[in-house]
């Protein structure tokens, strides 16, 4: 039984990260219906800036603000003079697939190329652990949770409360009648980018903090648990996608403490392959099926 | 030709007839059919350790260092076609499941995690092929009974990997251009109006990914049989992404630029470059060609993004006129 709660508390951990990732993740694909494949390789961009800035004396705060810097402006790039280029292009849905795969191929492997193939840590100051109902968490775990409760706050009251969280709702369900009632889409894609990059850079900084090391397949490696907890909950909704990381997080972990645990990943990406069969538009139905990438 | 030299153009040749195979069997799949299938690799694994499996032995004979499944010594011509019929089968097995109706992407997606699932439990059921190590020390066929010099074997080699990529070429030409061929690029095209034609959408894409399927076991076995060791880091995604590149560089729907294309990618960037000289630390090379694969794949995209030799638009016979 301590067990089970023990695996709650990490499946809990890995639930925030996830949910950082997959809601930025979910607003790119929202706004403009690209399945940006290169997102993990963002994240792992924004954990080697965090990686310079501790290793050069900054604190952790300075690390996760040079990482969420790094992420929003390397997302916001790549959309801009990219992405949306080609989408004008002519480039269609599996078109952009191949785009951002390959540019997941350059990032992965021209971090490697510069960094090196070899393993690298966060120089984090050691916290005390604190116990709580059973579970355990270092105060690093007790702050990444911390964070994506404060990140997951300023989403929701942004897109529900907000000029620019209306502006882009619109956008995403029709970006034409949005333009057409006056929302300059362009700008608020860009924001949106920004937005979501900035989510990007903080999940990866949130994901090396919580591993003993990390390499330049870090974060392509955790982009599937990512796409598997935004698809669960409907792609392009951040509450289904809030819902989905904590569903594949708690999946993975608890199902690790009881079986092997190199199957965890597994048994998360079963679940994705479950809900894109039985209910492809996620548990949210909100998104056609049928939705063309915009520009 | 210095004997050095022997071994290295045969090498390529034999890279290169595998790749054109595996290229042709992706190009029906997706170039013909519209299926993203992200997993293909595992579908040339399958047919890899099946052919390991069936030339390997038992596996108590090799002193019981590596553990698998099953095992026999069957002899030649046995081995590939069982590999193909393997293939075929688990492509038949993932497309029941997976050839829904979905959108393009997501089916990119459920193939891509079907590929990911398949690595994880190939690396840690160990009793399945031996784990992450993989299979080693597997036989290569007829190599006893030909008795032939190491680089003779080489020649020989290079000419069962083009009997077997003439016969695979065949095959594929005469579907991709037969009725079928076109109803699968109008499944392809407009699937809603393939079928209020009356085409059964959901078998013609099954028959085109398991013909595929079979084509990729087929490959597998050509060249488990030829380097004689295959474990699980070996079939990686990436690898189906080269194959995917291959079909963009060369122009995916067209057979020609299917060949060309494996020419291009995977022989002339991945294979080719082995020989020149390391620098820098270890894997810098690597990752460089991998960042050169994917600028390469991005330029086509946007230059070319039907490739070097588009799919042909279909040619119809002038009607007669109607009175």
């Amino acid at each position: 039984m301590s067990l089970f709660v023990l695996s709650i508390g990490f499946g809990l951990i890995t639930a925030s990260i996830l949910a950082i990732a997959s809601v930025g993740f979910t607003l790119q694909f929202g706004v403009t219906n690209i399945l940006n494949l290169a997102y993990g390789d963002v994240m792992t961009g924004a954990a080697f800036i965090a990686y310079l800035v501790t290793r050069a004396g900054g604190s952790l705060w300075a690390a996760l603000l040079a990482g969420a810097i790094t992420g929003s402006l390397a997302s916001y790039v790549l959309n801009r003079f990219l992405y949306t280029p080609f989408v004008r292009h002519g480039t269609r849905l599996f078109g952009m697939i191949i785009v951002t795969i390959s540019v997941s191929l350059v990032l992965q492997n021209g971090l490697q190329a510069i960094f090196g193939a070899s393993f690298f840590s966060l120089v984090l100051p050691r916290t005390a652990s604190y116990g709580f109902a059973g579970m355990i968490f270092t105060g690093q775990q007790l702050l990444i949770m911390g964070i994506a409760v404060v990140a997951m706050a300023v989403v929701h009251s942004l897109l529900s409360y907000t000029r620019l969280g209306r502006a882009m709702r619109a956008t995403a369900a029709d970006p034409e009648l949005a333009r057409g009632c006056g929302v300059a889409t362009d700008r608020v894609v860009g924001v949106a980018w920004l937005m979501s990059g900035a989510l990007c850079g903080i999940a990866g900084v949130t994901l090396v903090m919580n591993v003993t090391s990390f390499s330049s397949t870090t974060g392509g490696s955790f982009l599937i648990p990512v796409v598997a907890a935004a698809v669960l909950g409907g792609v392009g909704h951040p509450y289904g996608a809030m819902i989905g990381a904590l569903v594949i997080g708690l999946a993975s972990e608890v199902s690790a403490a009881f079986v092997n645990p190199a199957y965890k990943e597994v048994v998360a990406f079963g679940v994705l392959v479950v809900v894109l069969l039985v209910r492809p538009q996620g548990i949210f139905a909100e998104i056609a099926t049928q939705k063309e990438v915009v520009a | 030709m210095s004997t050095a030299m022997q071994f290295y153009v045969s090498n390529l040749l034999v890279y290169l007839g595998v790749d054109v195979m595996a290229c042709l069997g992706l190009n029906l799949q997706f170039g013909v059919a519209g299926i993203v299938n992200f997993a293909f690799i595992i579908f040339q694994a399958a047919g890899a350790y099946t052919a390991a499996v069936l030339t390997l032995g038992s596996s108590s004979a090799g002193g019981g260092f590596q553990s698998y499944i099953g095992g026999a010594r069957l002899p030649f011509p046995v081995p590939f076609l069982a590999a193909a019929v393997v293939g075929g089968l688990l492509s038949l097995l993932v497309g029941l499941v997976a050839l829904r109706k979905l959108r393009t992407d997501y089916q990119a997606m459920v193939m891509l995690v079907i590929s990911l699932i398949a690595t994880t439990v190939a690396t840690n059921a160990t009793g399945l092929v031996n784990g992450s190590n993989g299979l080693a020390t597997i036989p290569k066929p007829l190599q006893s009974v030909l008795g032939l010099s190491l680089v003779g074997y080489q020649w020989v080699y290079v000419a069962i990997t083009f009997a077997f990529c003439a016969l695979v070429w065949v095959g594929v030409h005469r579907i991709t251009s037969s009725p079928l061929g076109r109803t699968l690029r109008a499944v392809r095209d407009n699937e809603a109006a393939a079928g209020a034609l009356g085409k059964n959408v959901t078998v013609l894409r099954l028959v085109a990914f398991v013909t595929g399927g079979a084509i990729a076991g087929l490959s597998g076995a050509i060249l488990v049989q030829f380097i004689s060791a295959w474990s699980p880091g070996s079939w990686l995604f990436p690898e189906s992404f080269v194959y995917f590149a291959a079909l963009i560089v060369g122009g995916s729907g067209n057979n020609v630029g299917a060949a060309v294309g494996a020419l291009l990618v995977p022989v002339a960037f991945l294979e080719s470059t082995r020989y020149i000289p390391q620098f820098g630390y270890p894997g810098l090379v690597d990752a460089l060609q991998w960042v050169v694969v994917g600028l390469l794949t991005l330029t086509v995209m946007w230059f070319r993004p039907k490739g070097v030799f588009p799919e042909r638009p279909g040619r119809f016979a002038r009607r007669a006129q109607v009175p």
